[in-house]
């Protein structure tokens, strides 16, 4: 494939193209947006495994995620610290699993952690209430919001127990028809 | 508590929802005996537990984790279960991707080989669906406009899209039958030429006559020419042709009817009214542009908004009193008996378009554009009551105090009617003006369908360009005047554009017998659409504040669909069955029966030739000793069907009640356990919850 690159190994690609949804190209190109949030920050060798981690605040800057009202959730469930900090190899994982290749069950588990706010395993009443507030912006009447939650957890509770676990918010998403298609981003 | 009357909540045990010593739902995955259970253990490997796994995150036994249960550890469950499906970080797929590597070495070349040889295969095959999504026309411009409009407006797309799609079926497949052979085997000694004579006109081109009826275009043209075996001549390839094309058009509509079907009615409870996915599906991740966020933001709010509604409409019908009702039924008799009056109006004005549009006068006579008027009279009169009888149906279901999307439906249902009857009605009084015509009766009647045809197009071109445009333009530079505030902003109203669409594509369908190269005209017309509606859309409209249910709105447009279709095929089967005056086919003998042919002579004429077996065969398929078998064996598989779905949906219910106790089950269980543990560790603490305990615990302990 055309010129020599020096940021990563042949092996390391290699690895990178079998953990994750992206070819080669791809991970190079990931890299490339990767230095462009931090060009002094990130070294552009990779090949001995830098420790280099990019804080959340400029990664929810980023294009593809700017818009979304979960961009915060969604940097947070990568990242091993929990406070959004990423390394490459978290932030490479982010899009793979968020990208259209990605099966359905591996995107319900990440799913779960995104609108799980705080991080309980249980998407509870608070929980859906903190995801419809940022889904409309909080234009619903707080009475509104809360017969919406309600009616939610009705259809998905399974057990009784007035919040969703992880095997009702499964069965749930496994019938949904636009899961797959929403619940991507291009990059 | 128990046994709400609302479909997921089935018998609670109390302990699923209380316990007496912790209420804190992290301790249950905390636990030890959660470790311990074989369900857990079967989703983990025993090197989890080794310590010098560098890159764990699961929980070790009784400590807090973030991520929880969930990526506990590195997973290899199934040795050909792909890294990137993992659970795990990637350094815990490149850990395990270490380890299979190693393990290659154990395994032997056979199996390693095996695998590498699956993964490129998995590769390519990716590779090839990539490319062939993108050989998909137009994807990029749905894209675009799904993210700006929403889902209905791109349905809309695409549904124009796959009728793009089968008309350029439907002409490969008449190139094959009917022009094909006409080109390489040549007409009739006896057939006019091709070429501009003297009275022939640019106008030939709209009215279908001079030129254009000695054309490809109209049946006329293909007369049997060398081709003239018994079984493979002109006139029944002609008719295989045409068969073929109805026949295959009927299986795709069948079958695109039926998986939306399946897929809106039947998936238990109708989507349209789990709120669930609206939370949890309803946000597109791919938004980028700000914009689109707005929208997207405030279509979310519009879908909530308008489940509100209706629920709190259900609230209200359901505390309707008699009174009120008895109100309401006589409106809605009243309001429907003026739908009916309206339907019969237009029937009427079509009648009488009809009646003088065929009143030919003395030829010459007239200037060239009133004979055009007159002879476009019928589509004129077609189009504007298609265009305008909808609207008043819109305001008139607004009355009657229905849910919003059954507005919609209604409104739908009866527009549906509208256009279908229009059609037909128009059909029919052709019919009865032709029988008295003397000329090729095939080619008046395709030239009526082509006129339909050219006029739809040049409706829906001045539609956009002459009117949406320029409303558009008023709305933009005086947003403030009456005109403007009269006519409002305008929207793209999928409901009414979709039964265009549909109501083209039948058309086309009972035209294709008479006028062969309809295909391909709807196939430039369709094509010719897409970019003006595009226009449409992304220039002239604003996104619609109120969404309608695409569901069941989606199901009807499919079974509309199917409706024109089997309307062709109807008024193909009576028009063929209709018997001939020998008179008129002596003078004229037009297409590929003519000739004192028609199509059971020529039929006939092929079976005869056939060997005696097969001949038998067929006229037993063709005797009611077949029909009647076959329409038993039909009810019996439907029958089988049916009960083995209803047996089906039995299992599934009852499955869910054994998933919920059983995890109830569980749930108590580890409580327990816990609970018990834990007194035994601090015999003091729990002393006031003992005498509970007692009470509670099951016999066994």
């Amino acid at each position: 494939m055309g010129n020599k690159q020096t940021i990563f190994t042949d092996e390391q690609l290699d690895a990178y193209q079998d953990c994750t949804f992206f070819t080669r190209k791809e991970i190079l190109r990931l890299h490339g947006r990767y230095h462009e949030l931090a060009p002094h920050l990130v070294p552009m060798d990779y090949t001995n495994d830098p420790d280099c981690k990019l804080p959340l605040a400029l990664i929810v800057n980023m294009p593809e995620l700017k818009e979304n009202p979960f961009c915060n959730r969604i940097v947070e469930s990568f990242s091993e610290d929990g406070m959004g900090n990423l390394s490459f190899n978290e932030f490479v994982d982010m899009f793979s699993v968020l990208s259209e290749m990605a099966p359905r069950e591996l995107k319900a588990i990440y799913a779960f952690k995104i609108y799980d706010f705080n991080v309980d395993n249980y998407l509870c009443k608070e929980d859906l209430e903190k995801t419809l507030n940022r889904l409309t912006k909080e234009e619903l009447t707080p009475e509104e919001v809360v017969l919406v939650c309600e009616k939610a957890i009705e259809e998905a509770d399974l057990d009784g127990d007035h919040k969703l676990s992880y095997a009702d918010f499964e069965n749930m998403i496994t019938r949904a028809p636009d899961f797959l298609s929403t619940f991507h981003i291009r990059i | 508590m128990e046994n709400k009357t609302v479909n997921f909540m089935r018998l609670l045990s109390e302990d699923s929802t209380h316990s007496t010593v912790s209420s804190d739902s992290c301790e249950y995955y905390q636990t030890e005996i959660f470790d311990l259970l074989p369900s857990i253990q079967a989703s983990r490997p025993e090197q989890s537990r080794k310590p010098s796994e560098a890159y764990q995150d699961g929980p070790v036994p009784g400590e807090e984790s973030i991520h929880g249960h969930l990526s506990s550890g590195p997973r290899d469950k199934a040795p050909t279960q792909p890294l990137r499906n993992m659970v795990i970080c990637i350094q815990g797929k490149r850990s395990v991707r270490d380890r299979r590597k190693m393990q290659i070495s154990d395994i032997g070349f056979w199996v390693s080989w095996r695998r590498s040889q699956s993964i490129t295969m998995k590769r390519v095959w990716e590779q090839m669906g990539g490319a062939l999504s993108g050989l998909l026309p137009w994807q990029h411009t749905l894209h675009a406009i799904e993210g700006r409009y929403g889902f209905g407006v791109k349905a809309y797309f695409v549904l124009l899209r796959y009728l793009v799609n089968l008309n350029l079926l439907h002409c490969a497949l008449i190139f094959g039958f009917i022009v094909g052979p006409t080109i390489f085997y040549g007409r009739s000694k006896s057939s006019e030429p091709l070429k501009f004579g003297g009275n022939d006109s640019v106008l030939d081109f709209f009215l279908g006559s001079g030129y254009l009826d000695r054309s490809p275009v109209f049946y006329c043209f293909y007369t049997p020419g060398s081709l003239n075996m018994q079984c493979l001549n002109t006139p029944l390839l002609y008719l295989a042709g045409i068969l073929t094309i109805l026949f295959l058009t009927l299986i795709l509509v069948v079958r695109r009817t039926t998986v939306g079907y399946k897929h809106t009615w039947m998936l238990g409870k109708q989507y349209s009214m789990n709120v669930s996915y609206k939370i949890f599906c309803g946000w597109d991740f791919t938004i980028q542009d700000p914009a689109a966020a707005t929208l997207k933001h405030s279509f979310i709010r519009n879908d909530l908004k308008l489940f509100l509604e209706e629920q709190s409409f259900s609230l209200r019908e359901a505390q309707r009193t008699l009174g009120q009702r008895v109100r309401l039924y006589l409106l809605r008799f009243f309001l429907n008996l003026l739908v009916l009056s309206l339907l019969g109006g237009a029937f009427y004005l079509i009648y009488f378009a009809t009646n003088k549009s065929q009143d030919q006068g003395i030829p010459g006579e007239r200037q060239w554009l009133v004979i055009l008027v007159l002879q476009y009279l019928p589509p004129i009169t077609i189009s504007f009551v298609n265009l305008l009888l909808p609207h008043i149906f819109r305001k008139i279901s607004s009355f009657e105090d229905y849910s919003f999307t059954m507005q919609v439906n209604a409104t739908l249902v009866r527009s549906i009617f509208l256009k279908l009857a229009s059609l037909g009605i128009y059909l029919f009084f052709i019919f009865k003006h032709l029988k008295d015509q003397s000329q090729c009766l095939e080619n008046l009647f395709g030239r009526e369908m082509y006129k339909l045809c050219i006029f739809n197009f040049l409706t829906a071109f001045c539609n956009a360009f002459f009117l949406n445009y320029p409303r558009k333009l008023l709305q933009e530079k005086y947003p403030s005047s009456l005109l403007a505030q009269l006519w409002g902003k305008q929207c793209f109203l999928v409901p009414f554009n979709v039964l265009d669409l549909v109501y083209i594509q039948t058309v086309s369908w009972v035209g294709v017998f008479y006028c062969p190269l309809l295909p391909l005209i709807g196939v430039v017309t369709l094509t010719a659409t897409f970019y003006i509606q595009k226009f449409s859309v992304l220039r002239c409209c604003v996104a619609e504040q109120r969404m309608f249910r695409g569901s069941s709105s989606s199901v009807l447009f499919h079974f509309m669909l199917l409706l024109g279709l089997l309307m062709a095929v109807a008024t193909l089967g009576f028009n063929l069955y209709q018997p001939r005056e020998p008179a008129c086919n002596h003078r004229f003998s037009c297409g590929p029966f003519g000739n004192g042919q028609n199509v059971f002579n020529v039929t006939g004429v092929c079976v005869d030739s056939l060997p005696s077996p097969a001949q038998s065969t067929l006229s037993y398929l063709n005797s009611s000793a077949f029909a009647l078998p076959l329409i038993l064996a039909e009810i019996i598989i439907l029958t089988s069907y049916v009960s083995r779905g209803r047996a089906n949906q039995k299992a599934i219910e009852r499955l869910k009640d054994m998933l919920v106790m059983s995890s109830s089950d569980k749930r108590f269980l580890v409580k327990q356990h816990t609970t018990l543990l834990r007194r035994q560790r601090n015999p003091c603490r729990v002393r006031p919850a003992a005498i509970e305990e007692n009470q509670r615990l099951p016999p066994e302990s």
